[in-house]
């Protein structure tokens, strides 16, 4: 985490640096800029290898985590614009009890960000020793509320903790 | 008019739309949270418009309008829902 | 070859189809606030659609622009929305909860009961329960003769 701000820093500064200068060999656009700020990132991702292991471990699945959320995100808004667009509600609400595993208060909040922006459930309510967060939850099939709680688990909560190992 | 103008005129009147129906809800909600949903999307929508706006006429400034409209948002919702904790204990 | 494409067309191609369907969403989730039943299910219908609707016609404009420092305040907008947006649902949900704003009938809050009842809060669990206790209060209030 550390490094990955000193990282994000040192390219910003580099890459403002370049383009300040008088004469530009390439054009002042929204397109060269990102391409070269995020080609510095990357050298710098690559020599973290040398110094900083789990760092050079963790940015993938970083990445591999915004994009499950943007897909999961982009499918939950499809699904509950279908319903209510059409006349009949497909949807099962049920309150849901989901044990946590993780543990810190980061992790806490970002799976809670997370699932509330994700498939049509909203986080209600932690309990106060931390262990059980209460989901509103739209779509459950057929009352099987063990399988969403898997869903979960096994999507979000798995990857959260593997990136705060 | 070419087709770019056509599809802002055509997102700025929905987006005008849904300002209306927000302000429906806000005065038919029955309770007190509801009506802080319809204030959440009331700044929503207004921060869409100011975009749409700011693309109609090429203006740059009014982006900062926009970010300090979505900070000002969050504390709005953030207080209402303080306040009724309060008032209800 | 490069020089025939015009950029600026194709930019304006991706911005009007981004911003469309930012606001699509918008619509719906305004149509989703007016006509679903219950203050939980129209929280977290409104909650994503508005967040990806927001996104959608920010990054449209960002892409139009093509200039630095506009895309660094779109993404500036983007990051704080998406950051803010759950957490403010969060509170005023479980504000919601404490307040015993009625659940839909139709949902199942076995779960959640036992948790209530702990808490002391567990009396209007269910809307058609509400509603009678509040003809009652009505029919029982001394302004009302």
């Amino acid at each position: 985490m550390k490094t990955f701000v000193f990282h994000f820093i040192v390219a910003f500064t580099a890459t403002y640096l370049f383009f300040s200068q008088a004469d530009l060999p390439i054009p002042y656009n929204a397109e060269t800029t990102t391409a070269m700020f995020l080609g510095i990132l990357t050298l710098l991702w690559l020599s973290a290898l040398f110094y900083n292991k789990s760092y050079f471990r963790k940015l993938p699945k970083a990445i591999n985590l915004l994009l499950y959320f943007l897909k999961e995100l982009f499918l939950a808004n499809i699904k509950v614009a279908f319903d209510i667009v059409t006349p009949h509600y497909y949807m099962r609400p049920t309150i849901i009890a989901l044990p946590l595993t993780v543990k810190s208060d980061l992790e806490i909040t970002l799976l809670a960000n997370i699932i509330t922006l994700t498939p049509g459930t909203l986080s209600i309510d932690v309990r106060k020793d931390k262990k059980i967060l209460f989901l509103h939850a739209l779509y459950v099939k057929d009352d099987d509320i063990e399988q969403l709680k898997n869903y979960i688990k096994h999507g979000f909560e798995r990857r959260i903790l593997e990136l705060t190992a | 008019m070419n087709l770019f103008q056509v599809t802002l005129t055509i997102a700025m009147v929905a987006l005008s739309l849904c300002l209306v129906l927000t302000a429906v809800r806000f005065a038919i909600g029955p309770t007190l949270p509801d009506r802080i949903t319809a204030f959440d999307l009331f700044v929503a929508n207004v921060i869409g418009m100011i975009a749409i706006y700011t693309e109609f006429t090429g203006n740059e400034d009014f982006i900062d309008v926009a970010m300090i409209l979505s900070l000002f948002g969050f504390l709005g919702s953030i207080s209402f829902a303080y306040y009724i904790m309060r008032i209800t204990k | 070859m490069l020089e025939n494409i015009d950029w600026l067309l194709i930019r304006e191609i991706i911005s009007c189809v981004l911003i469309l369907t930012g606001v699509l969403f918008m619509l719906i989730s305004t149509l989703g606030l007016l006509r679903l039943p219950d203050f939980y299910i129209r929280m977290s219908a409104i909650t994503k659609g508005t967040t990806l609707g927001l996104g959608l016609i920010l990054s449209g404009m960002g892409i139009y622009f093509n200039q630095p420092d506009i895309l660094l305040k779109v993404l500036a907008i983007i990051v704080f929305s998406f950051i803010t947006a759950p957490v403010a649902a969060h509170v005023v949900g479980r504000t919601a909860v404490q307040n015993k704003i009625p659940f839909w009938d139709r949902t199942k809050t076995k779960e959640l009961n036992e948790y209530l009842e702990q808490e002391n809060l567990g009396e209007h669990v269910n809307r058609d329960k509400y509603i009678e206790d509040l003809k009652k209060k009505k029919k029982n209030a001394p302004g009302n003769q």
